[in-house]
C-alpha cells in the first residue's frame, strides 16, 4: 500500500514528464483541457482546501492570458466587437484560452511536482546520473537557507547596536550592502571549515558511492511501463494527425478514428494515475481501519 | 595496545619565527580518554590538527606521528580517512550536506562503501545515538547540540580506533555541552574508544578522564592522572576551568587527595573541615529606587497560530545593576531579550526604558546613548576586515573603554578568540554610548580565564554607572558576577534574589560549590566564599 509521494523518485519524474510534455507540446485543445482539469484534480487531492488564495491568484492569470491573445492577434472570421478599427474576434479569443489553460495546467503539474519530489527525491534522481552533481546540488540546498538566516542575524544586530542610525532608505542601502558583503566573507570563511571537514571524512579518496533510500520495486516498474505505453499511444496519435486543430481562420477540432480516440482516453487515464492510486490507497485504509 | 605515539613534535608555520608546537612526546593507549587543555593560542588545535594528516597546516615539521605502528604520512587515503576521526569547534560549519541521514551517509559515501552496508552502519549508529527522531530533518533546523552530536556520529560511522575533538562543546550552551560529553564518557566506557579532546569546559570532562596533559607556549608542561596535575597548577590561568571542587582543594592547599566531583568535594570539605561557622556575614543589597528597564505584563508569540513564549512577563532592573537571567534551553531567554531591545514586538504589555515606553523613542534614538544589544552569536557584530576599521566606522573611543583593546587593532575580527571578539564588540557598542547593556549568553565560547576577564569588565562597567542584563546558562558566572539573578522558566519570571539567595535556594539549577557545600555550610555559592569559611572554621582536630 503505497501512496503516489512514495513511489520511487525515478517513476514519479518519468510521470510527470510525460504528462507535462504532452500538456505542453501537443497544443490540441482537447488534451491541454484533460491536462488543466486533471492537473487541478491532483493539487486539490494533495492539498484539500489549502492554498485557496492562489487558486484566485492563477485564475486571475488565466483571464488576463485569455483577453490578451484578441487584442494582440487579429486573425479569425468571426468578430465580436471592433476596438480602435481592429476586430476582436472569437477564434483569437478562444485560441488565447487554449494557450492560457495550457500555461495554468503546466504550472500547476510544477506545483504539484516540487510538493512531491523534496529535495531528496530530486537528488536521488541526479545521483543516479553524478553521485558529484547530488552533491553539490545537496550542499547548495543547505547554504542557501543558511546564508539568508545569517544576513538576517547580521542585519538585526546592526540595527540593535545603533548603527543604521536612521529610517531613510539610503542610510539603509548602504547598512545592507555591508551586511551582503560580511555574510559572503562569512561564507568563504565557512567554506574552509566545512571543506577541512570533509576532506577529514575522506573526500576526494576514491570513487564515491551514492545512498539510495528509495528502492524500485515491481510495483514502481508496472508503473513506469503504464505510464509509457500510455504516452506512446498519445503521442502517436497526435503524431499521426489523428488528434488535429487549426483555430484560423475557423476553429475545427477533430479527434479521428480509433486512435484519435484512444489518444484522447488514454491521455485521461495518464493524468488520472496517480488520482487513482490515492483513492485505491485511502479505500483499503479505510477497510483495514474497520479491521482494527 | 598502543594506537597513537607523537615523539618529539616540533611544528614552525611558515613565516613564524617562534614553534607553534615544542618538543611534544605522549603516546595514548587503547581506550585512553585525554584532555588537552591551555590558554587560547597554547597550540592545541596545532596539535591536534597534526594527528589527522588531512588537516595537518602547512609549515615545517620535525618529529614523528605514529598510528598503530605506522608513520601517519605512510597511512593510505582510506585507512587514515577512517580510522582517525576528528571533530571541530563550529558545530555548523561541519556539516556538508542539507538533510540529517545524508550527513551519516557522507563518509562512506567517500569511501565507496557499498549501498546496504551504508544502511545498516547509519541505522545501528543512529540508533544508538537517538537520531532516530530527527533522522529525516534538515540540517538546518537542528540545535546546536543536536548538530555536534550530528558531527561525532558521522564520524563515528566510520568505525575509527581513535577520536580526536578539538573543543567539540565550545559553541553549546552548558546543559547541551554536559549532554555530549557523556556521550563521550559512555563511549569511551561502553566501546573502549580512545579519545583525545581539547577542552576548556573542564568541570564535566575531568571527573572521567584518565589523563590530563596541559599545554602552554606550545610545549606540554604537564601530563599525568587529573589528581597528580591539577594541584601542580595553583596561580596558573588553566585551574579556573577545572572542577569547582578541585579549585577548592588547590585553594585551600590543606594536603589530602584532589577531590575531582562534587560528590567527593562534599565528603572532602566534611571530612577535613569543622563545622562551627557555618554562615559569612550577610552584605545588604538594595534595589536601585530608579528602573533602568521594566516589563510588565508583557505577551509575545511568533506567529498568530504558535504558541507564548513570552506569558505576562514581569520584569525590573535598576539602575546601575548587573542583572542575570537564568533559564534553561527554550525558556524565552533570547526572545525576553529581544523584545527588551525593541527587536520583536510584543502582542501585549509596555515595556519601558529609563522610564520612558519603548514606542516614545522615535527614529531609532533609543539605540542611541540608550541601549545596546550584543547577539549570541558575537561574530555577526562585524562587518570589516580589521578591528580597526571597525571601531572607525563608529566612531569609538579607545581611551573611554575600561579595558584595552589595542593589541587586537591590527587582526581580523574572526580571528580572534571568544574572549577578545567579546571585547572588541564590546568597544564597538560603547561608540552609541549606551546607558543600557543587554548582553545574550556573553560566555557562550570563553575560556575560563576570559570568562573572569569579562566579569571584571563587567564590574567596572557597573562602576561608571552602566546598568548590564545578562542573560545566561551558566550558574557560575551569573554567581560570580550578578548583583540579583532572575529565573525564567515558561515564559515568565519564577525567582528573584542575590546570587546568594538565589542559588542558595535552588537544588538542581545552582553552581557546584552550592551543591557541594549546601547542609553543611550556609550560602556558599562561589569557590571563594567556600574556601573562605573552610578557613573560618579551621581543620578538624582529628587530622592535625
Amino acid at each position: 500500500m503505497r501512496s503516489f509521494s512514495d513511489f520511487d523518485p525515478a517513476a514519479v519524474t518519468i510521470w510527470f514528464f510525460s504528462v507535462i510534455g504532452i500538456a505542453m507540446f501537443s497544443g490540441h485543445p482537447l488534451l491541454i483541457g484533460i491536462s488543466l482539469a486533471g492537473a487541478l484534480l491532483l493539487f486539490l487531492v494533495f492539498n484539500g482546501t489549502k492554498h485557496l488564495s492562489s487558486h484566485l491568484f492563477f485564475l486571475l492569470m488565466f483571464a488576463v492570458l485569455t483577453v490578451v491573445n484578441p487584442l494582440i492577434s487579429h486573425n479569425g472570421a468571426t468578430v465580436l466587437l471592433v476596438i480602435n478599427d481592429r476586430p476582436f474576434t472569437l477564434e483569437a479569443l478562444l485560441y488565447g484560452a487554449n494557450s492560457a489553460a495550457m500555461i495554468v495546467g503546466v504550472i500547476y503539474w510544477f506545483r504539484s511536482f516540487t510538493q512531491i519530489m523534496t529535495s531528496e527525491k530530486i537528488l536521488c534522481v541526479t545521483g543516479a546520473f553524478s553521485p558529484k552533481l547530488a552533491l553539490v546540488l545537496s550542499m547548495a540546498l543547505r547554504t542557501v537557507p543558511m546564508l539568508v538566516h545569517r544576513a538576517e542575524q547580521v542585519s538585526s544586530t546592526q540595527k540593535a547596536m545603533g548603527l543604521y542610525s536612521d529610517d531613510n532608505i539610503i542610510d539603509d542601502i548602504r547598512g545592507r550592502s555591508r551586511v551582503f558583503s560580511i555574510v559572503s566573507m562569512w561564507a568563504l570563511e565557512n567554506g574552509i571549515i566545512t571543506a577541512d571537514s570533509m576532506s577529514a571524512r575522506g573526500y576526494g579518496s576514491g570513487r564515491r558511492t551514492q545512498l539510495r533510500r528509495f528502492r524500485f520495486t515491481v510495483s514502481d516498474a508496472v508503473f513506469t511501463l503504464v505510464t509509457l505505453a500510455l504516452l506512446a499511444v498519445t503521442a502517436a496519435a497526435s503524431a499521426l494527425d489523428s488528434l488535429s486543430y487549426t483555430f484560423y481562420p475557423h476553429i475545427s477540432i477533430t479527434s479521428e478514428g480509433v486512435l484519435g480516440l484512444c489518444g484522447a482516453a488514454a491521455y485521461g487515464v495518464l493524468v488520472l494515475l496517480p488520482v487513482i492510486i490515492e483513492t485505491e490507497v485511502s479505500l483499503r485504509w479505510k477497510y483495514l481501519r474497520s479491521k482494527i | 595496545m598502543e594506537i597513537l605515539a607523537v615523539e618529539d613534535l616540533t611544528f614552525t608555520y611558515p613565516r613564524c619565527s617562534e614553534p607553534a608546537v615544542k618538543d611534544v612526546s605522549f603516546s595514548l593507549e587503547k581506550g585512553e580518554l585525554a584532555v588537552l587543555c591551555g590558554a587560547s593560542g597554547s597550540g592545541k588545535t596545532t596539535l591536534l590538527r597534526m594527528l589527522k594528516r588531512e588537516l595537518t597546516p602547512l609549515g615545517e615539521r620535525t618529529g614523528r606521528i605514529i598510528f598503530r605502528g605506522n608513520d601517519i604520512a605512510e597511512l593510505d587515503e582510506r585507512t587514515s580517512a577512517a580510522r582517525i576521526g576528528f571533530v571541530m569547534q563550529q558545530p555548523d560549519q561541519q556539516i556538508v550536506t542539507d538533510k540529517v541521514w545524508h550527513e551519516l551517509a557522507f563518509g562512506l559515501e567517500n569511501l565507496g562503501v557499498p549501498q546496504n552496508e551504508i544502511a545498516r552502519r547509519i541505522a545501528e549508529t543512529a540508533s544508538c545515538f537517538g537520531i532516530e527522531e530527527w533522522y529525516d530533518r534538515n540540517t538546518e533546523e537542528l540545535s546546536g547540540g543536536q548538530k555536534q552530536l550530528l558531527n561525532l556520529a558521522a564520524v563515528l560511522v566510520m568505525q575509527p580506533d581513535i577520536l580526536i575533538l578539538d573543543e567539540p562543546t565550545a559553541q553549546l550552551d552548558p546543559i547541551a555541552a554536559a549532554d555530549f560529553i557523556s556521550v563521550l564518557r559512555r563511549l569511551n566506557q561502553d566501546m573502549s574508544l580512545t579519545m583525545i579532546v581539547a577542552e576548556h569546559r573542564l568541570e564535566e570532562v575531568v571527573p572521567v578522564c584518565d589523563r590530563l596533559m596541559i599545554m602552554e607556549n606550545g610545549a606540554l608542561t604537564a601530563n599525568g592522572s587529573p589528581e597528580q596535575v591539577i594541584p601542580t597548577l595553583r596561580g596558573q590561568g588553566t585551574l579556573l576551568g577545572m572542577p569547582a571542587a578541585a579549585r577548592l582543594y588547590t585553594e585551600l592547599e590543606d594536603g589530602g587527595s584532589c577531590p575531582l566531583t562534587v560528590r567527593d568535594g562534599r565528603s572532602y570539605v566534611e571530612s577535613t573541615y569543622r563545622c562551627e561557622v557555618t554562615e559569612l556575614p550577610a552584605e545588604n543589597y538594595t534595589v536601585p529606587d530608579l528602573p533602568a528597564l521594566t516589563l510588565s505584563n508583557v505577551w509575545f508569540r511568533y506567529d498568530r497560530h504558535s504558541r507564548d513564549i513570552i506569558k505576562g512577563l514581569e520584569l525590573s532592573v535598576g539602575v546601575g545593576e548587573i542583572f542575570c537571567i537564568l533559564g534553561g534551553n527554550g525558556s524565552g531567554k533570547t526572545t525576553a531579550l529581544s523584545t527588551a531591545a525593541g527587536l520583536l514586538k510584543p502582542y501585549k504589555g509596555t515595556i519601558r526604558v529609563f522610564g520612558k515606553k519603548l514606542g516614545d523613542y522615535r527614529n531609532r534614538s533609543l539605540y542611541r546613548e540608550c541601549l545596546a544589544l550584543l547577539p549570541q552569536d558575537i561574530q555577526t557584530t562585524f562587518l570589516h576586515n580589521s578591528v580597526r576599521e571597525e571601531l572607525d566606522e563608529c566612531g569609538a573611543d579607545l581611551s573611554a573603554l575600561p579595558f584595552d583593546i589595542s593589541p587586537l587593532l591590527d587582526k581580523h575580527p574572526y580571528d580572534l578568540s571568544g574572549g577578545e571578539q567579546q571585547l572588541a564588540a564590546l568597544a564597538k557598542v560603547f561608540a552609541a554610548k549606551p546607558r543600557l547593556l543587554l548582553l545574550d549568553e556573553p560566555t557562550k565560547s570563553l575560556d575560563a580565564e576570559a570568562k573572569a576577564g569579562m566579569t571584571a569588565v563587567l564590574r567596572s562597567l557597573k562602576a561608571s554607572g552602566i546598568t548590564a542584563v545578562i542573560v545566561t546558562h551558566d550558574p557560575e558566572f551569573a554567581a560570580d558576577c550578578a548583583d540579583r539573578c532572575a529565573m525564567l522558566f515558561g515564559g515568565q519570571i519564577v525567582s528573584v534574589g542575590t546570587p546568594i539567595e538565589f542559588f542558595s535556594a535552588s537544588s538542581f539549577y545552582t553552581t557546584a560549590v552550592s551543591r557541594m557545600t549546601r547542609g553543611y555550610y550556609n550560602g556558599a555559592v562561589t569557590v571563594a566564599q567556600a574556601a573562605e569559611l573552610c578557613r573560618a572554621n579551621g581543620r578538624k582536630e582529628s587530622l592535625l
